[in-house]
């Protein structure tokens, strides 16, 4: 079996708004999620198309078109999801991340990361 | 808010690669529809160009990036100076003495190669036309015969000789084109389908839309073997006639050749 490239964040971001996002993953939705991830950095809408292409590219993520649609003035979407390798590479990117979570906690103590697991989840909330 | 004129957005459109025109200009038609705030007249206008601004740039380098295969324009750079040097060197042996005249050979070298990314860019994904290889080389080298009468008019200093300038261009189209069919675009590479479910597919603007010219590998590499030996045996009389191509310089160059075919090779099998 191939092995994944290793993701830049970048990239992590957009592979996870395109998970999350499962069947509703275009550009402009992409665009909206990778955002809200990577807040309270902007992102811009070229930034994203150029991943996505990059991604597809790499084998990691692939298209389709859907069907013309009245809102886009008749034009159709590009849809996107993960391919196999895509997702085997997103689990790579999300153990590497635990472990430098945990590396950093067992350092700076457990205080330290119940703080922070309490901000994240005022966020998320 | 109302959506943007429509004559925007065929302007947007014009600079948009067909591969992704109809994708981004919907995208950004959208993202203007859910955006709230004023009505469109006040900031809605400003706001899309600035979208549209930030946006195609991107969307024309990665269409770039995803058509140029480096390593052919690096030939392609090669064979085009080669082509406007050579044509100096036999035409006017006294222009290489000028204190601009190498320079002077490379910008119309450097304004094909510019007209060869964008025209592979820009060019419509899927179809497949048997001259493609000769069409972008005419269309480069079209634009840098253009640019070299347009010159004068910043810099005449910068201008190549009339006669320099045609059988640079001449010699340019065929190498130019030679090194197209021997190595075509990576849009244009033939695709093999995926042998089983768990194996990802071309990605889509690489998906061919009508059936690719069926040659067996073994006439391919007949095709390419002549062509070849049709290039050795031109340098080879060109070295009977011509003193300035020693043998040395002979060996020199097929070294490099080799070199170069080589790299690009196993760079291609991994």
């Amino acid at each position: 079996m191939a092995k994944p490239d290793a993701l830049g964040q970048f990239e992590q971001l957009v592979m996870t708004a395109i998970l999350t996002l499962r069947d509703e993953a275009y550009g402009v939705t992409i665009h909206a999620k990778t955002e809200e991830l990577a807040r309270p950095k902007n992102v811009s809408l070229g930034a994203v198309y150029v991943t996505l292409d990059r991604l597809e590219d790499k084998g990691l993520v692939a298209s389709w078109l859907s069907d013309p649609t009245p809102e886009r003035g008749g034009r159709r979407k590009r849809y996107y999801r993960l391919e196999a390798l895509g997702e085997r590479a997103l689990q790579d990117s999300a153990i590497t991340a635990k472990r430098i979570w945990e590396g950093i906690a067992e350092i700076w103590g457990k205080e330290w990361a119940k703080e922070w697991g309490k901000r994240w989840g005022k966020e998320a909330g | 808010m109302p959506a943007p004129p429509r004559s925007l957005e065929t302007l947007a459109g014009m600079f948009i690669p067909p591969a992704s025109r109809e994708v981004v200009v919907g995208d950004l038609h959208e993202r203007c529809l859910l955006r709230p705030g004023t009505p469109w007249a006040c900031r809605g206008l400003p706001q899309y160009v600035a979208d549209v601004v930030m946006t195609v740039p991107l969307v024309i380098l990665s269409r770039i990036r995803r058509t140029t295969d480096f390593q052919v324009l690096l030939m392609e750079a090669f064979v085009l100076y080669l082509s406007f040097w050579g044509a100096a060197r036999f035409m006017d042996a006294a222009f290489l003495d000028n204190r601009l005249g190498f320079l002077r050979l490379a910008i119309p070298a450097a304004t094909t190669l510019l007209a060869l990314m964008l025209e592979d860019a820009y060019a419509m994904p899927g179809r497949r036309w048997p001259l493609k290889a000769i069409r972008a080389p005419v269309f480069g080298l079209g634009i840098a015969v253009l640019s070299q009468w347009m010159l004068p008019v910043s810099n005449p200093e910068l201008t190549l000789p009339r006669w320099i300038l045609w059988c640079g261009a001449g010699t340019g189209l065929l190498l130019v084109a030679a090194v197209r069919m021997l190595f075509p675009p990576p849009a244009d590479r033939p695709q093999g389908a995926p042998s089983d479910a768990s194996q990802n597919g071309p990605a889509f603007w690489m998906q061919q839309a009508s059936e690719p010219v069926s040659l067996a590998p073994g006439a391919l590499r007949l095709m390419k073997g002549a062509g070849m030996l049709a290039a050795a045996v031109l340098v080879g009389a060109l070295a009977v006639y011509q003193p300035m191509f020693r043998p040395q310089v002979l060996v020199l160059a097929a070294v490099l050749a080799a070199v170069v075919v080589a790299v690009y090779q196993v760079r291609r099998w991994r």
